[in-house]
């Protein structure tokens, strides 16, 4: 079963203060956090109040052992106050566990939510959105950042919600007992909380010179493991160890200067703890010697007194930590505040796509650069093959890249079976549209999943057989140990750039795109495999809208239609036949590829 | 190259095993002066602390029940004795502590690194860079941290509770009795959790794994993701990682928020003998006031060790996982290793004779067989042929970072297994296919190729290599920075200086891997130059990539699965028609294309043969 998880706008965050953000993640959960806070008060009331009986056990006590005759306190009152302390602890243990329990399920909802947020809206950015982003950067974003949130809701809030409640409530309790005697159990606090503050910004920094050193080390490291052959081909092992052993000195000094604050706060933290515990210890005997609180209240007040000074200690710590949470959060939240592709606007029509597309005067530009592609007008009927020939960079990919709407473009329009492009929805665009690109992208998952991948219904095996043949992968994959079922990736089972093409290949026909796209398929693989992928092509291409985008002539020649590109314009159009008869750019690079091949030949006839 | 073999990750035991236990031991024995020093203040810790208590109960028994204010003052100096005290206390052990830590972190560390240097290159090939960076980082630390922190608990947790129990059987033994016999329960009821806990934490670390992985695949192939509409699909695939994580990690943390309370609730149970035992007894007149309230505290006093208790011991496991993998580096022998009569002959010229060799990275997966060549002293060998041939494996035999598996290497007329690996290592020049930068400045770098080579030399060889021109448009010429890895120079200045490096080394032999990525033309003919410069000094091997350097070559090595194809100059293979000539053919109308390209108004032909 799924887990539930409460519908929220992750984006109201985006708005608000850093502070506040961190609180808004709660949202769907707000109740299940109060529960723990509440109950972490609850707990220390339980606690507190098993004190101040004990108070009045110590008195009744003392009553009993002063007065003759029958004792007030009998040893069926003292079974009696056996069990009410018993169920007392039994109160403070269950909403203990309550807040633990609680606090705990909250943050692991906040941190579901996150990471299946995150997963989503990632798949869900524009393309536009994915150049700015690296991936590494994403992961960490995904992972630890999300990690990071989690831990501040079940571990670092919880422990100053624990802390403040101790603080709050036991002092409340002794103040109870007798009011300036709580003026002086804490008259130091304030000052400890602001020293330990202090003290942690200060360790911080130096922490953070740790913290590089550390960095330089690693990196010191990493580069002569990874560098490991030119290291042996020079017999630079001594040399790498003396670096080394440099760096690793100088990490042990910045070392040895955090030991050395941390040795000197604690003991100082200590002896003020300390001397403000005995002066409370003493004020309270002399308090009890002047008849102010009982001898019990006196009992309490010791056992309570520890739960006021000493965690406050802690707070400085973790208010610092605090801020890393915050930090998280606003990592996290960057990537959500990315544009996202609406998922479903755009019509997505009954009738089957023929494959009938129309440019006119298509513009398109990237951020603030130069156009990428201008004024381009062309047309094709269904099943035709139109080829881009250009450059690197005069724009073959950028048009290629508007049919499945990865960039929309920005100006004119391209009517696709009579309708606007940008009409259609871009799921149903996808879906009937192949691409296979020069280096094909394969999933660490099996064969048979990674050619069944692009159709969301099951395929049967004859299917996949029947594709895999077509795309003259089938004997290869017979030979790998697996079969099928063999993971991409694992156990020496590396794939050559013509596999993975023709796996590309298998994974399209299984689709059954009416469109096709063709980024420069062939130029990787060597020239065996390339006749054998050209074969598979041309039976893919039967009767789909082909576009081809390729730097050989060759392979191209045959196309209905010819693009030539140069900075986003088209300069030349026409049939092999037609450009051949013009003068112009593709004739030279038709000569040239020629001319090379004349060359070639004389100079192996001269050998 | 060796075949990229998925990297198994060996299950290392996280329980403690004598073996293990012993070499922990082992790394701390030399500082047994830190180790009886911080637990001898940690000793002395635990017996102020409980008399501080006890301080407490003379102030209700000596002074406030008697209504004695003159005994007020005895305490009171106790009571800044033992604050003073117990300060002093904490700064010895907090030192102490952190000391060792420091120092075994450092001396691990150091141990390691250069115990890497002396393995040999198949374990370099076979282990991930990542795997031992970790053993050198996070492993370390754990160990350290084991060392110090769990022992310090350890020791703390027993030296606590063996003060507040003697103080408790001071003042009574019989209560204290009754009151002790909760602790076993306590302390079993505490190893009990420790396990459920480890276990479930173990898990929802297994699930995040996957999760992780889930993320890393989508994220670098969102593009395709996008392409095939795979978007809700895997969201759906997703979303069972992401509830597996959800059930295990919530799960752990609800028995974490258990155990805290049911030591309360176990613990209150004593509270309750207290009140009930100490209650009858004080009423009888054998017990004090201030003891009952003595008694309580140093319940408390002993709760804390064993509140800590399943934290202490679930990080011990990851410390012990940690030392098992850091010692299974250690073990790793060198599998070449120099014979007993091994010599330095001071050079490496003259003749470099492969005869009839076998070799091979795994068993069964023969990657040369029967491979013999005769290069003459001054000559430059191109070895070209497709991915998987042996290139790679023949350099890596030259170099002896490998040893054949069957017929021998001579050098000068010598089986090379008969010289040092270091007088061998010491006259090669290597350039890789990606050059391989240190952070640092370009002098360095450069002069990493002779390490007592002055200013003006590596000037020399810079020029020689072609370098210097580059260097010198820098800002900071010889002395810029060159970035983690070089990544601030490109991938053809990164090869000029990693020719200059090898330049400067003047080496025997001279190995090149001629990157297959394209750089401008200008970079290409200086990078040609500085080839130039040391295939004149030295018997070279190049893996190459382009013609020009196949041209230059004395004599051409075709490879084809580990065999010998074709093997002679550039015209005499070129008239075979063989594999050389479709691959010639293949590479020239590549070169041929990307030079003379019309799309950048070239259209007269460059000279493409000289």
């Amino acid at each position: 079963m799924t887990i539930h998880i409460p519908e929220t706008n992750l984006r109201k965050a985006l708005a608000a203060g850093r502070l506040r953000a961190v609180f808004l993640l709660l949202d769907g959960h707000y109740w299940l956090y109060l529960g723990a806070i509440l109950s972490l008060v609850l707990s220390t009331l339980a606690q507190t109040v098993i004190w101040l009986l004990l108070a009045w056990f110590a008195d009744s006590l003392l009553a009993g052992i002063g007065a003759a005759g029958a004792p007030p306190v009998a040893s069926g009152d003292l079974l009696l106050l056996a069990g009410i302390f018993l169920s007392l602890a039994a109160i403070q243990a269950g909403f203990s566990f309550n807040s633990g329990r609680l606090a705990a399920r909250a943050a692991e909802g906040v941190a579901l939510r996150l990471r299946v947020a995150l997963f989503d809206h990632i798949q869900w950015l524009t393309f536009r959105a994915l150049d700015k982003q690296q991936t590494g950067d994403l992961l960490q974003r995904s992972t630890s950042d999300v990690d990071a949130i989690r831990r501040f809701f079940s571990d670092q809030a919880l422990e100053i919600g624990r802390i403040l409640s101790l603080f709050v409530v036991n002092l409340a309790a002794i103040t109870v007992i007798n009011p300036p005697l709580a003026l002086v159990s804490v008259a130091t606090v304030p000052l400890t909380v602001v020293i330990s503050g202090l003290f942690f910004k200060r360790l911080e920094k130096v922490y953070r010179r740790y913290q590089e050193q550390d960095a330089v080390l690693s990196t010191t490291m990493q580069e002569s493991l990874t560098a490991v052959r030119v290291v042996r081909a020079f017999a630079r092992q001594d040399h790498e160890r003396e670096k080394f052993g440099r760096e690793n000195l100088e990490r042990f000094r910045l070392g040895r200067r955090m030991l050395t604050m941390y040795s000197l706060f604690w003991p100082a933290s200590d002896l003020g703890g300390g001397l403000q515990h005995i002066a409370g210890l003493v004020v309270g005997g002399l308090l009890v010697l002047e008849g102010e609180i009982s001898i019990g209240a006196y009992i309490a007040y010791v056992g309570i007194l520890h739960q006021v000074i000493w965690p406050i200690r802690e707070l400085g710590r973790l208010i610092i930590h605090f801020s890393t949470g915050i930090v998280s959060c606003q990592r996290v939240l960057e990537v959500i505040g990315e544009e996202r592709e609406a998922e479903d606007e755009g019509q997505a029509p009954e009738r089957a796509l023929r494959g009938e597309l129309e440019f006119r005067h298509v513009g398109m530009r990237y951020e603030e650069s130069e156009a990428a592609l201008e004024d381009v007008s062309f047309s094709c009927r269904a099943g035709q093959t139109v080829a881009l020939l250009g450059a690197t960079g005069s724009g073959k990919t950028t048009l290629v890249n508007l049919l499945p709407r990865f960039y929309d473009y920005s100006s004119g329009s391209i009517l696709l079976d009579g309708l606007e492009l940008r009409d259609y929805s871009r799921g149903w665009l996808r879906e009937r549209i192949g691409i296979i690109e020069q280096e094909p992208f394969l999933f660490s998952r099996s064969i048979r999943e990674n050619i069944t991948i692009g159709v969301s219904r099951e395929v049967s095996d004859e299917e996949v057989f029947a594709a895999a043949r077509a795309a003259a992968v089938h004997e290869v994959i017979l030979t790998f140990p697996n079969g099928y079922d063999t993971v991409v990736g694992e156990r020496g089972v590396t794939l050559s750039g013509g596999q993975k093409q023709r796996l590309a290949l298998a994974r399209t026909l299984l689709r059954d795109p009416k469109i096709l796209l063709l980024d420069d398929t062939t130029s990787s693989v060597d020239t065996e495999t390339e006749a054998e992928i050209s074969a598979a092509l041309n039976v893919l291409m039967q009767g789909r809208t082909t576009f081809i985008i390729a730097h050989r002539i060759q392979s191209l020649m045959r196309a209905d239609l010819i693009l030539v590109l140069e900075r986003g314009r088209i300069v030349q159009r026409g049939t092999h036949r037609q450009l051949m008869d013009q003068r112009g750019i593709y004739r030279q690079v038709y000569e040239v590829q020629e001319r090379i091949d004349e060359e070639l030949e004389r100079e192996v006839s001269h050998a | 190259m060796p075949e990229p073999t998925w990297f198994e990750e060996e299950e290392f035991a996280d329980v403690l095993d004598g073996r293990t236990l012993r070499r922990i031991l082992g790394l701390v024995r030399p500082h047994w002066r830190h180790v009886a020093g911080f637990i001898l203040a940690i000793t002395f810790i635990s017996v102020l602390e409980s008399w501080f208590t006890f301080q407490g109960k003379r102030i209700i028994d000596e002074v406030i029940v008697p209504q004695d204010t003159a005994a007020l003052r005895g305490i009171l100096i106790n009571y800044l004795i033992i604050v003073i005290g117990f300060a002093l206390g904490v700064f010895i052990f907090i030192y102490l502590t952190g000391m060792l830590g420091q120092r075994v972190q450092y001396e691990l560390r150091r141990r390691l690194f250069n115990h890497l240097q002396t393995l040999s290159l198949a374990y370099f090939d076979r282990t991930p860079v990542g795997w031992i960076m970790s053993r050198l980082t996070s492993d370390t630390e754990r160990i350290a941290e084991l060392i110090t922190w769990g022992l310090l608990d350890t020791t703390w947790a027993v030296t606590n509770m063996l003060a507040a129990a003697s103080f408790m059987i001071f003042i009574n033994w019989r209560l204290a009795l009754v009151v002790l016999a909760v602790m076993p329960v306590l302390i079993a009821v505490a190893l009990w959790f420790r396990q459920k806990i480890v276990l479930q934490f173990r898990l929802s670390r297994r699930i995040n794994s996957i999760i992780t992985g889930a993320l890393n695949e989508n994220i670098t192939g969102v593009r395709v993701v996008k392409a095939l509409t795979r978007e809700r699909a895997n969201l759906r695939e997703f979303r069972v990682h992401t509830d597996d994580m959800y059930r295990a990690s919530y799960r752990a943390h609800w028995l974490a928020a258990l155990f805290l309370p049911l030591v309360q609730l176990i613990s209150a149970l004593a509270l309750s003998i207290i009140v009930l035992r100490g209650g009858q007894l004080a009423l009888e007149g054998a017990l004090t006031i201030g003891s009952i309230q003595a008694f309580v505290s140093y319940l408390i006093i002993m709760l804390w060790p064993i509140q800590d208790l399943a934290r202490v011991f679930a990080s011990l496991q990851q410390a012990v996982a940690s030392a098992e993998r850091t010692f299974s580096l250690i073990d790793t022998q060198p599998e070449l290793v120099d014979r007993s009569d091994a010599f330095d002959p001071g050079s490496l010229k003259g003749d470099i004779e492969f005869d009839r060799v076998n070799f091979q990275y795994e068993a069964d997966k023969p990657v040369l067989q029967d491979f013999s060549l005769q290069v003459r002293q001054g000559e430059t060998i191109a070895i070209v042929g497709p991915t998987g041939a042996g290139k790679t494996s023949i350099v890596n035999l030259v170099c002896r970072f490998y040893e054949p598996g069957g017929g021998v290497i001579r050098i000068a007329g010598e089986d090379y297994t008969r010289y040092s690996t270091h007088a061998i290592q010491s006259r090669i020049g290597m350039v890789l296919q990606t050059p391989q930068l240190f952070s640092g400045t370009i002098m360095e770098n450069i002069r990493y190729g002779r390490l007592d080579a002055g200013d003006e030399e590596v000037l020399a060889a810079a020029r020689l290599a072609g370098a210097d021109a580059f260097i010198q448009r820098l800002d900071d010429g010889y002395r810029s920075g060159v970035g983690e890895g070089g990544v601030l120079l490109s991938t053809g200045q990164k090869q000029l200086i990693s020719l200059a490096r090898a330049v400067l080394a003047e080496p025997d032999i001279f190995i090149m891997d001629e990157a297959t990525s394209s750089v401008d033309t200008l970079t290409e003919a200086l990078i040609q130059q500085g080839m130039e410069a040391l295939m004149k000094q030295a018997t070279s091997f190049v893996i190459a990539h382009r013609l020009s350097t196949i041209r230059r070559a004395d004599r051409i090595l075709v490879l084809q699965d580990g065999r010998i194809e074709e093997l002679g100059t550039h015209r005499e293979l070129l008239r075979q028609r063989g594999h050389y000539y479709r691959l010639y053919t293949r590479q020239f109308r590549e070169e041929a294309e990307s030079k003379w390209n019309p799309w950048n108004g070239a259209t007269q032909a460059p000279a493409l043969v000289e």
